[in-house]
């Protein structure tokens, strides 16, 4: 304090004060208040209306007695009575079990599929195996819903795969784009990619001494494969199988574009519920209904992995003997590309169609135009200026909670946020969409329909995937580092923004951008609570696809698509996170 | 402003008690050693003065002022890591600026601190002042790094980060120095220079340091005073010559410096306090130390027994023994001979013309009265 200023009593308490306060404590308590507004809170809300089938406003209750009265007494005829509807039959029911039977098939096809890709991967000197390998995470990079649009190009009644089928000879439809066959198809050929990789690193794992062993003792290869190296991959395969369980239950984009009128699926029939009918009590059961499933087969797939023993993964470079067989390493080249072949097409049709003039029945379109590029950069800059604003709002919260979340995790061993940001890993978008809208209905906190929620729930959902990779940069960073800031004066906060804050700059960097390339890849959210004003491009493929306005929505999803392999491959050279 | 005291300090984890009611009371300008094995609480005894760590019970005082509850930012002592922990993303100058960066942080107008701020985002968002600049540059020219200012700090060597860490340590004018380990990670001979340095600039700043190390040469040929540590207590505090020459207890004998202990008893003692000392149930030693105990643990330095040559005679403690190894290390030779039935290290200084025994070879040991301590 210099000589010049003299303080007064008051204000030196005050002074004194504020430096007693650790703005750190304070800082864990603004992140625990975040996730109980806009996790804890709105997952409460939906599972008691549930039970009560009217609005609960719980956040009113605490600012005004009337609403309080109110909410006591819908909650005092709160009742099973919705859930017995559920289970007695009827729409909902059957949506339930289309839904788990569309996720159980899709998860054994998937399996089946990969088994053979993941042993080329993993142990085989498969020709061009990087190439391939590359091509296989593309299906990931492609939103489904724009995937269902290259399979209504392909398969629609006038699709040119159907056509070229009819040319030949046959009569009627190779397959239906409109049908549960298609929904299925798409999923296993576009989430396959989620299961391959955990697959080939259990094929990696397995003991290669044991096979050795195996074929020592006389075994030919093919029983070892069959005997040993089989079982040893089977909690992996069996891992991967639930993943790709959860991701295909909730998959939003295939099934609300696809799903024709018969076929009841639970994520559709939900979003109709809210958006069509506004049934709060259906939509809250269907969203409970949709959480507690993805829970259940969430935690058994951390079940399964924590009993998986991944000590070998990291200890054993020396190298593998691969499987060099010439016939076995070109039967596999030739099944992968196989297996690429439906994917690469879809994309390809969207590419051709975002270029045509017209395209009826017809192997290929009329002729060939720049116009709906023109159209989308004109006459929709707006969409796309929303897409990145609002992407880039949920990455500003994601950042600044994620940064906190793994200090206090890593540092303070507060598990207790680690479990709290963990749940969006359960919660359907669909299902956060509903809750949200439900929760943020009326005052005192009424902010359904504006773009801050909308930014808020895609910063929720992503904040798993931004934790992650910002935890492992912080579990880096040796504690002594910030030992010696607040050792030369700084206080925890100041050391966090200064020293622990640029270290993990790289952490960060790459978890930011699958944030931001998440987010524009966005439907099941973005389809139920964008506001008309805040409409991202993706809202935008989605509308002019039901709409019909076919030719702009191709061109607008292949914008989506080089925007998203352009950010993904920067945010791979980031983490340099290279599985070969 | 800067003497240092620790009263019965005792800190409890969960399942261990690392620390058993430590006392310490270190003068302004002294340059103190903590000793110990590692896991003696040597490294928590430093770290609840600096303030990471809240101390079970117990009272650390700075200054003559109890420190308890001052957090650890605002406790002013300057620390050196074991591991430096130079900030990464900073050059040696941001490095070593950044106490007094912080400094202005939480003092002047919003608008400076704005401007301190973006400085230490990044250092292109602003200027450092006159002031800073000076502090800085006369730190790194004590140090003898000025020339590396703007080095990024994987850019140096790692006498040279040490050298760096040290800078940063003084810049703030502590009223401690705290250094943990700060030798550890560096090669023999740059160890030995840094030793020298260390000293020089705590004597020439008359600053109070206290410094952690496990290894007793350390220890012994820079600090002022010792504390020897083990099992979270403080066996021993004495001068580096008083501890070796007086050890207090065989824990510490044999930390500092090697040393043959054996188990004896006091059998006689002379009319001027001298014990007389039966080791081993067969040897019959004489003794400078006056003690009433009568069982005593038996130390002699391997350095203070001599071997007799050329028909040299002693009056007492003159023994017969059988060289079984002999080491020869440069300046010195070291004999593993056997001395009654007990094995014994003894250490000679090598002279051209000394005799080199052979292993099996029959030699006379004198043992003086004074350098056999009765402990």
């Amino acid at each position: 304090m210099s000589k010049g200023t003299e303080q007064s009593p008051k204000q030196s308490r005050l002074k004194n004060w504020l430096l007693s306060i650790d703005s750190l404590k304070i800082m864990k308590w603004v992140v625990y208040l975040f996730f109980f507004l806009f996790l804890v809170l709105p997952l409460i809300s939906v599972f008691l209306v549930s039970f009560t089938g009217q609005p609960v406003n719980l956040l009113g209750s605490l600012v005004n007695p009337d609403i309080m009265a109110t909410n006591i007494e819908r909650l005092s005829n709160a009742s099973l009575e919705h859930y017995a509807s559920l289970l007695g039959g009827g729409t909902y029911f059957s949506a339930l079990q289309n839904s788990l039977a569309l996720a159980i098939g899709v998860s054994i096809l998937v399996i089946i599929m990969c088994i053979p890709l993941a042993y080329a991967f993993a142990r085989t000197t498969m020709p061009f195996k990087k190439t391939l390998a590359a091509l296989c995470t593309i299906p990931l990079i492609v939103p489904t819903f724009i995937s269902a649009a290259g399979f209504i190009i392909m398969f629609g009644r006038t699709g040119w795969v159907n056509t070229l089928y009819q040319s030949l000879g046959f009569d009627g439809l190779l397959i239906n784009a409109y049908s549960m066959t298609s929904i299925v198809l798409i999923q296993v050929f576009f989430f396959f990619p989620f299961a391959l990789w955990p697959m080939v690193a259990a094929f990696k794992i397995a003991d290669i001494s044991l096979e050795e062993a195996s074929n020592n003792m006389g075994a030919k290869n093919w029983s070892t494969m069959v005997f040993i190296t089989f079982p040893l991959a089977i909690p992996g395969i069996i891992s991967a199988a639930l993943l790709i369980f959860t991701v295909s239950f909730s998959d939003f984009g295939t099934p609300i574009i696809l799903a024709p009128d018969g076929l009841n699926l639970i994520v559709v029939e939900a979003y109709r519920e809210i958006s069509g009918f506004f049934n709060w009590a259906g939509a809250s059961i269907l969203t409970i209904v949709m959480v507690a499933v993805a829970a259940i087969f969430f935690w058994l797939q951390r079940f399964i992995t924590r009993n998986m023993d991944y000590g070998t993964l990291s200890g054993k470079p020396k190298g593998t003997k691969l499987n060099d067989s010439k016939v076995v390493t070109r039967s596999l080249f030739v099944y992968t590309c196989i297996v690429l072949v439906l994917p690469m097409l879809a994309i390809f049709s969207v590419m051709i169609q975002s270029f045509a003039t017209t395209w009826g029945t017809g192997l290929l379109p009329r002729g060939f135009t720049m116009d709906h590029y023109t159209t989308v950069f004109t006459r929709s800059g707006d969409n796309i200026m929303n897409s990145l604003l609002l992407a880039g709002g949920a990455l500003i919260i994601s950042v600044i909670v994620a940064t906190l979340v793994s200090y206090f995790v890593v540092r303070e061993n507060t598990s207790k946020l680690d479990f709290m940001s963990s749940i969006p890993l359960i919660v359907p978008g669909i299902a956060l969409g509903i809750a949200y809208i439900q929760t943020f209905n009326t005052a005192p906190l009424q902010l359904t329909g504006t773009a801050f929620l909308l930014i808020v729930a895609y910063a929720i959902r992503r904040m798993p995937y931004m934790i992650r990779s910002t935890m492992g940069t912080m579990m880096a960073i040796k504690s002594d580092i910030e030992e010696a800031a607040v050792n030369l004066g700084a206080s925890k906060l100041v050391a966090i923004i200064t020293v622990v804050g640029p270290l993990m700059l790289p952490g960060i960097a790459a978890g930011s951008i699958l944030v931001f390339v998440t987010v524009i890849k966005e439907t099941s959210i973005t389809v139920l609570m964008a506001p008309s004003d805040w409409a991202p491009m993706s809202l935008m493929v989605f509308q002019n696809l039901l709409r019909g306005e076919v030719y702009t929505a191709s061109a607008m999803a292949m914008l989506i698509i080089a925007l998203v392999i352009i950010l993904q491959s920067i945010a791979n050279k980031m983490t340099k996170n290279s599985l070969y | 402003m800067g003497s240092v005291k620790v009263k019965n300090l005792v800190k409890k984890y969960d399942k261990a008690t690392a620390l058993k009611g430590v006392n310490l009371d270190i003068k302004e300008g002294e340059f103190y050693a903590l000793l110990g094995p590692s896991g003696c609480g040597k490294t928590t005894t430093m770290r609840c003065i600096a303030g990471f760590e809240n101390p079970t019970s117990g009272e650390v005082l700075i200054g003559e002022k109890v420190v308890n509850s001052v957090p650890a930012n605002r406790r002013n002592c300057g620390m050196v890591f074991q591991s430096y922990a130079l900030f990464p993303h900073y050059n040696v100058f941001e490095n070593v600026a950044y106490s007094l960066t912080i400094r202005d942080l939480y003092n002047g107008s919003f608008g400076q601190r704005a401007k301190t701020f973006a400085r230490l985002i990044h250092k292109k968002l602003g200027k450092p002042s006159k002031e800073i600049q000076e502090k800085v540059h006369d730190a790194l020219k004590y140090v003898e790094l000025d020339h590396l200012a703007d080095r990024g700090v994987n850019e140096l060597s790692g006498g040279q980060q040490q050298r760096v860490a040290l800078a940063r340590a003084l810049v703030m004018e502590p009223s401690v120095l705290l250094m943990d380990e700060p030798l550890s990670n560096l090669d023999k001979k740059l160890r030995n220079t840094m030793r020298t340095t260390i000293r020089k600039i705590q004597q020439d700043l008359k600053i109070t340091t206290i410094f952690v190390t496990h290894d007793q040469e350390e220890a012994m040929s820079m600090a002022d005073h010792v504390a020897v540590m083990r099992d979270g207590e403080i066996v021993q505090m004495a001068t580096p010559t008083e501890l070796y020459s007086n050890p207090k207890d065989p824990f510490v004998a044999d930390f500092v410096g090697s040393s043959n202990i054996y188990q004896g008893k006091v059998v006689d003692r002379k009319e001027n306090g001298d014990s007389i000392v039966k080791v081993n149930d067969n040897t019959i030693l004489e003794s400078t130390t006056h003690t009433d105990k009568e069982d005593v643990e038996v130390l002699v330095r391997p350095e203070g027994i001599e071997i007799l040559k050329n028909g040299r005679m002693e009056d007492h403690n003159v023994l017969e023994a059988t060289v079984k190894i002999s080491t020869y290390l440069g300046p010195t030779i070291r004999y593993d001979i056997e001395l009654a039935g007990m094995e014994v290290m003894v250490e000679e200084e090598f002279q051209p013309n000394t005799t080199l025994f052979k292993e099996g070879d029959v030699i006379k040991v004198f043992l003086p009265a004074e350098r056999v301590l009765l402990i």
